[in-house]
Formats: C-alpha cells, structure tokens, sequence
C-alpha cells in the first residue's frame, strides 16, 4: 500500500510538472499582451514598450518559466502584472465563492443522481423507471446557461424567493444571504451534472443485476432488493467514484459559465477576465493551482478505489 | 454644475407634452403634473445606492491605465481635476477656482482653490498641482502624457499654477477637464493600482475585483456634501445578467442595458428606462493602406453597400446614423449621412469599374461586440457580391492583430472616447489613413485661438474625412439606462464615459 501511495504521489508530481510547462508554453501563444491592453487604444508603440519594459516582459522565457516555478515551489503564486495583488489572496477571496459552489454542486448532483439512478435501474421495466431516464436523457442534454437562466426566471424572478444574481459584499459574515445567493447556481450544476451521473448509475446498477452474484444471492433466499443492495451496490460504487473522479472536472468547468450568468464573483469569473487581461503570471497560477486540484482528486480516487476494491486491496498483500 | 442632470429629461417630456397638446387645459395638466417634481428638492440621506455598470477598470491607476471604465467611475467623484466637463461639452472649474487663457493663447492660468483636502486628510497645495502636471508632461508611460506634447513649462505663482506651452492648443482644456488635470497627492505612498486618495465628494471604500467598487461619501468635501452615503458600482461581465438583476429588484440603476434585452424591462413600474446619448462609434474600419482598399471605389462602394437603418433597426433602434468621424456632441460635428449613401446599385457599379469582382474580406471583431451587426453586414455586403468572413477574436488578439500589427482587411471596434478626431490624422494609427490636407487641418484645428475657430477647422476636416471613405461609420449608439423610481439626480448622457454622481439622491 505504502509503495502503491507512494508511486501515485510520484506521478502526481511529474502530472503537475508537465502541466507547469504545458501552461506556461500555450499562455505565450497567445497573440496580445497585458501592456497592450494597458495602453489600450490610443496609445503609441512607444508606450507599449515602455510599459512591456516596466513589467519586465522583455525576459527569456525560459528565465521567466524558472522564476515562476521556482516561487511556486517556495508556495508564492507571484503577483497580478496589472494590480500587483498577490495571486494566492485572489485565489483565497474568490474561493470562497467556487469551492463552496462546487461542493454543493457535487453533492446535490449525487443527491439527484444516486438514488433515481438506481431507482431507474430497479424499476428500468416499469413506466416509472422509464420516465426518470427519460428526463434524465433531456436534461443532461441541456445547455447549462438555459438551464441557468430558466432556474433565474423562475426562482428568482417570478417567483422572487430565491437571489438571482449576484454575492453579498460581506461575503460569509451574511452567512444566510451567502448561502442562498449559491442555491440557484448549484442547482443549475447539479442538475445536469446530476442527469450524467444518474444515466451512469443507472447502467452500472442494470448491469450489476444481470451479475452472476447477485442471481446466486437472490437464488440463496434473498429478495432481487436485497441481493442488489448487499452484494450489487458495492460493485456499483467503484464505477460511481470514477465517474465522480471526472465529474469535479465537470463542475470546474460548469462554474466557469455560472459564474458569469449568476454574477458570482468566483474563479471561474476571474479566470476569464484575466485571459482577457493577459495577465499571465496570474493565469498561469491559477490554472496550476486548478490543474493540481483535478490531479489531486484524481489520486485520491486512485485510492480510495484501492481500498474498497476487494480484488485490488488482495493484491497489497503480497 | 448642480442640477442640471436632473433637469433635461423632464424638459424633454414637457416639450414632446406641450407639442403635442389640443387645449390649453392640457398643457396646464401637464406643467401642473411636473411642478410637485420640480418643487421638491432632493434630500440628502445615508442610502446605499447601488448602481449596474457593465465594464469594470483592469486597475485603479488612472494615471497609466487606458481605459474609459476608469473615467467613468473615478474621475469628478473620487478625484478632481482642475477644471470638470460639463454634460453640454463644456469645461467648468472645479480645483481651479478660475482660469484665464492669454490672448496669444500660450499662457494658461489656474488660481488653486484654498481648503481643499485629500481623502487622507492631507492638505491640496499648488505644489501638489504642479507635480501632478509635470508627471503628464514628463513621463511616457502616463495615459494622458501626449495631450501635453506642446506644454513647456508648469510652474506655481504663489497660489496660482501657470501652464506655458509652444504653440497654442486648442483641446488644452478639454485635456485637463480630463486625466490630464487630475490632481494627486505628492506626498501620498498608496498603491495607485488598488487604493485611490483624491479630492472628490466620494473617496474608495473597497475595490473587490470581478465584483464590485464601493464609494463612501467623503463628509469632509470642501464643496456640497453628496446626497447619498455610500454608492456600490456591481459590475456584470453578462449583459442577461443586469437585466435580471433590474427585474429582481437588486439595483437601483443599471447603466448600458443591452438594446435588445431593454423589451424585457418594458413595462416595469418600478423603473425608468432612460435614453441617453454617447460618443460610442461603432466603426467599420478599411486598411487603407492595403489591395483592395488603396482603390477608393472599393471602399466607396462597401460604405453605399450598408444600410445604415437596417443596422440602427437591428439593435433595436439604439442608435443614429453619422456617416462621418465625428458624433453630435463632439466640436465639429455635422450631418453627413448624405456621403455614401446606402445604394446597393451604385456599389455594384463602382466594384465593376474597379474591375473588383468576386470579393472575399476578413472582418476582424472583438468577440464581445456580439454578432448582430456582423450577421447583417454579411447579407447587406452579399447582396453586393463581397463575401464578409467574420473573425471574432478576443479584445487583447484585436489589439495586437489589428491595432499593433495592421494585420486585417475590415475591422469593428466601438471607438467610445469623445474628441478622438486625431486618429484620422495619424497616418501610423491602424485605419493606415493617409491624408496631408486631413493633417493639416487638424494641426491648425489644435493651435486655434478660439474653440468656434477649432471646430470649423475640424468640420472641413471631417467632411474631407467621409468623402474619402477611409471606414464606415455603422452607428453611434444611444444608452439605455434604468433607473429605480425615486432616484433622482444620475446623469443621462455619455454615461459610459463619465457617471457623475454628485448629484445623485433618494426619495
């Protein structure tokens, strides 16, 4: 187990590493820089290079790739080129808007996805088991900015219960009006991450009742429920962590549209407005700091799946 | 400079009420019906306003960073300048107390208020007014620093701040009614880029980038306290965003409501929507300095191959037709819609005369313009033979494809700053515009001794301008504006270029 840890850990690292490169490599393709978009439209050559001067842009990239990785290293994500903030407060402040979005997210859509996934699968031969999927079908086909904005006019417009846009200036410290001004943007992510994941439960449970074990157990004197509950369930849950494993990936990218639409000032917001900028220092931070989450939960599957698989924690044996 | 925000839209409803009034007994319900609103003066009080803008600043060093969306919120409310621009296109007073101009127009004179303080208490002195200037006039990597290419010297006399310059200038004062005159603190350590420390009636409470500016009315103004306390600026990167914010009731006033969404908010009886003017001009600009575009019929024939109305239409009316560089507004401006007219027939013909046939064009556009104003150019240009290949790009790939790199056939860009005649002078600018009588004009239009002889000199050069058809003028776009029953006093006009809320109150 402890050799298993360890080599995952090891590609981790490399994952990341090559990530470093590949971020700071396809952010200098991009045409445009920040001192273009600082002088703006009525501006000189000459200004532009005066202030590509002052920023220090003019630098080898290879200098510039080794400054970065090696203050991210030491934990300093470097500064904004246009505001001077450090990138780590950034990050800090509008995380308090993203991770607590994507949590919710996540587990409204195992909420939604899980137990009607399962129960389409249970009842996959009735009208009841058919109706679910077929919804799911619908609404996983839906584009999330619809889906977003049919959720605004009707909670946060119609019916005026539910904040439609927007995050309290207090942030946390109006914990209530936090909360609620998440509900809307969380639901509009769930739902369709929600439909994916329920599709995907669903035919992992339909394929774990056609299972030789589960027949036996049913034969032995259990009921079909019982059997799928004690002996298929387990064997679902492996495929169901692996697909969560991508689906964080899923919500990333989902609050980066919501974030927008709901005017929440997260992440995925800022992430966007600093590609506009070419503020890439801080671009590149934060998409290291993103890209390590992904490869983190990503190792973390690894291990858990390790650990409640039966055929792979036999093998630690050896 | 009090009031008279407030003031014009109610003139214009009492206008459009008395022409259109049968009896006498209407015009006096009318007048009757505004009176109590005229009567009734604002009352200060300690509101939060909070107030829907659409482009935020990248930073908050208005000294470096280009950029209107740091006029807009900063300048007259956080800092001050010497002189201040009135809605009707005039420069007031304001640090200054009073000006003078010499007759040989060379000399400027600025007499500095007394008692004025910064927002950290510290004391305005005409020192800090000449160092302020001195920094525009000697330092490149200042955003206003070409506006005194033709300053000599800025020097204090006792309390007053002389500005001598080489040649006259006729824009002088526009120029320092904006960034140019702002005046800053010299002794002041803050960091430009987040923190602000000026004059003005409001100072910066917090900037929460991607989110929100927060003002804070600044009791200790040396001219009338503002009537509001705090004033929240909410940006909204997404244009269906704002108006669901207007519909939920979350803002008191949302600026730069998009045409096409302004239908939605229709009928809201908690709000008014307000149409207001701006120095927006959407230009279809040429490479003039490239095949096909060096052949003047070309270029000629696309401006007749586009249907101005049918563009204004498609945004659902939000804007008005030019045909020229210069908006109504702007000194020198005039009525050219007569050059170039729409006349698909005519363009058809100037292209066979050029021996133009099968036309293929990249139209280059920052991706966030949207595409209704391409989707129509490309039918009305297709009517016409000229295939339209639309290429939107991000505004930062714009800048370094189009405007450093002149790389492009046609491209789109809403040119917002008021008074930005120069471009067509520079023939270095990215429109590749070369005319000596166009750059001589405006040269003697800048060293005018009086601003009526100015704005004749940009009016020819204007017109020379269209009749050489170096772009097409597509439309400048009028502002939707909505604000909350009960606020009264926020601006109407050129709201996307200066938001001056000294005189913003609420019932």
């Amino acid at each position: 187990m402890v050799r298993f840890v360890l080599t995952r850990l090891v590609l981790l690292v490399l994952g990341l590493g090559i990530a470093s490169i590949l971020i700071f490599l396809t952010l200098r393709v991009l045409p445009g820089d920040v001192a273009q978009v600082i002088a703006g439209t009525d501006s000189s050559p000459e200004r532009v290079a005066a202030i590509r001067d002052a920023l220090g842009l003019n630098q080898p990239l290879p200098i510039q790739y080794l400054d970065w990785i090696g203050s991210a290293l030491r934990l300093d994500l470097g500064n904004s080129l246009i505001t001077g903030t450090p990138v780590i407060d950034e990050l800090v402040e509008k995380s308090e808007v993203t991770i607590p979005l994507g949590l919710v997210s996540l587990v409204l859509g195992i909420l939604i996805g899980l137990p009607l996934g399962i129960f389409a699968a249970v009842r996959h031969a009735k009208a009841s088991g058919a109706i679910v999927s077929g919804i799911a079908q619908t609404v996983a086909a839906v584009p999330i900015v619809w889906a977003g904005l049919l959720l605004i006019l009707v909670f946060g417009i119609t019916l005026g219960i539910l904040p439609a846009q927007g995050f309290p200036r207090a942030g946390w410290d109006e914990p209530g009006r936090a909360f609620l001004s998440l509900v809307l943007p969380a639901l509009t992510i769930a739902g369709i991450e929600g439909a994916v994941l329920l599709r995907f439960v669903r035919s992992a449970v339909l394929e774990a009742i056609g299972q030789d074990y589960v027949r036996t157990a049913a034969a032995k004197g259990l009921t079909q429920n019982q059997a799928l509950l004690r002996h298929g369930l387990p064997n679902v849950a492996l495929s169901v962590i692996s697909v969560l494993g991508i689906q964080v990936a899923g919500v990333v990218v989902g609050t980066v549209v919501i974030e927008q639409l709901f005017n929440l000032p997260g992440v995925g917001r800022m992430l966007v407005t600093d590609v506009g900028n070419r503020d890439l220092p801080k671009i590149q931070s934060e998409l290291l700091v993103l890209t390590g989450l992904v490869l983190f939960v990503g190792f973390v599957v690894d291990l858990v799946h390790r650990l409640i698989d039966p055929r792979q924690r036999e093998q630690t044996h050896d | 400079m009090k009031k008279h925000y407030t003031q014009q839209p109610r003139r214009r409803r009492i206008g459009i009420a008395i022409g259109s009034s049968v009896g006498i007994v209407a015009l006096v319900g009318t007048l009757a019906g505004c009176a109590p609103a005229v009567a009734e003066a604002p009352v200060a009080s300690d509101a939060s306003v909070a107030i829907g803008l659409r482009l935020e600043p990248t930073n908050l060093d208005i000294a470096h960073t280009s950029g209107i969306a740091l006029d807009q919120v900063l300048i007259d409310n956080v800092y001050e300048g010497l002189l201040t621009r009135t809605d009707d296109g005039n420069v007031d007073d304001l640090i200054a107390e009073s000006h003078t101009v010499s007759d040989d127009g060379l000399v400027y004179t600025f007499a500095i208020r007394d008692g004025i303080v910064f927002h950290d208490g510290s004391e305005l002195t005409v020192d800090d007014v000449v160092w302020s200037l001195s920094q525009v006039k000697d330092d490149e990597t200042f955003s206003a620093h070409p506006e005194f290419a033709s300053v000599e010297s800025i020097a204090a006399d006792g309390s007053n701040v002389v500005i001598t310059l080489t040649q006259p200038n006729s824009s002088l004062l526009w120029s320092i009614a904006g960034r140019a005159g702002i005046v800053f603190d010299e002794q002041a350590t803050n960091d430009l880029e987040t923190t602000s420390n000026g004059t003005g009636p409001f100072s910066l409470v917090e900037w929460k980038q991607g989110d929100s500016i927060t003002l804070e009315r600044n009791d200790d103004y040396w001219g009338d306290t503002a009537l509001v306390g705090e004033v929240v600026f909410q940006y909204f990167t997404d244009s269906s965003a704002e108006v669901n914010a207007v519909l939920a009731g979350d803002l008191d006033i949302a600026t730069g409501i998009d045409a096409n969404l302004v239908t939605q908010l229709e009928g809201n009886d908690d709000y008014d929507i307000v149409a207001g003017k701006t120095t927006d001009k959407f230009t279809l600009a040429f490479n003039n300095a490239k095949a096909p575009f060096t052949d003047i019929r070309v270029r000629q024939a696309i401006r007749q191959a586009i249907d101005n109305d049918a563009l204004i239409a498609a945004v659902n009316g939000a804007g008005y037709n030019i045909s020229g560089p210069i908006p109504d507004g702007d000194p020198g401006y005039e009525d050219l819609t007569a050059v170039d007219a729409y006349d698909p027939e005519a363009a058809k013909a100037l292209l066979a005369e050029a021996g133009v046939s099968d036309l293929k064009l990249d139209l280059t556009i920052a991706s966030f313009y949207g595409t209704t104003l391409t989707d129509v150019l490309t039918t009305q240009l297709a009517d016409v033979g000229i295939t339209l290949t639309v290429k939107p790009v991000e505004f930062a790939t714009w800048l370094e494809d189009v405007y450093t790199n002149h790389d492009y056939d046609l491209s789109i860009v809403d040119h917002a700053e008021s008074r930005d005649f120069q471009n067509w002078a520079n023939p270095d600018y990215y429109f590749g515009y070369d005319n000596a009588d166009v750059q001589a004009l405006f040269a003697e239009s800048q060293t005018a001794l009086t601003p009526e002889d100015a704005a004749a000199k940009l009016q020819e050069a204007a017109k020379l301008v269209a009749s050489d058809a170096p772009a097409e003028w597509l439309l400048v776009t009028k502002s939707n504006t909505a604000v909350a029953k009960g606020v009264t006093g926020f601006p109407a006009d050129f709201t996307s270029a200066r938001l001056n809320i000294t005189d913003l109150a609420v019932k």
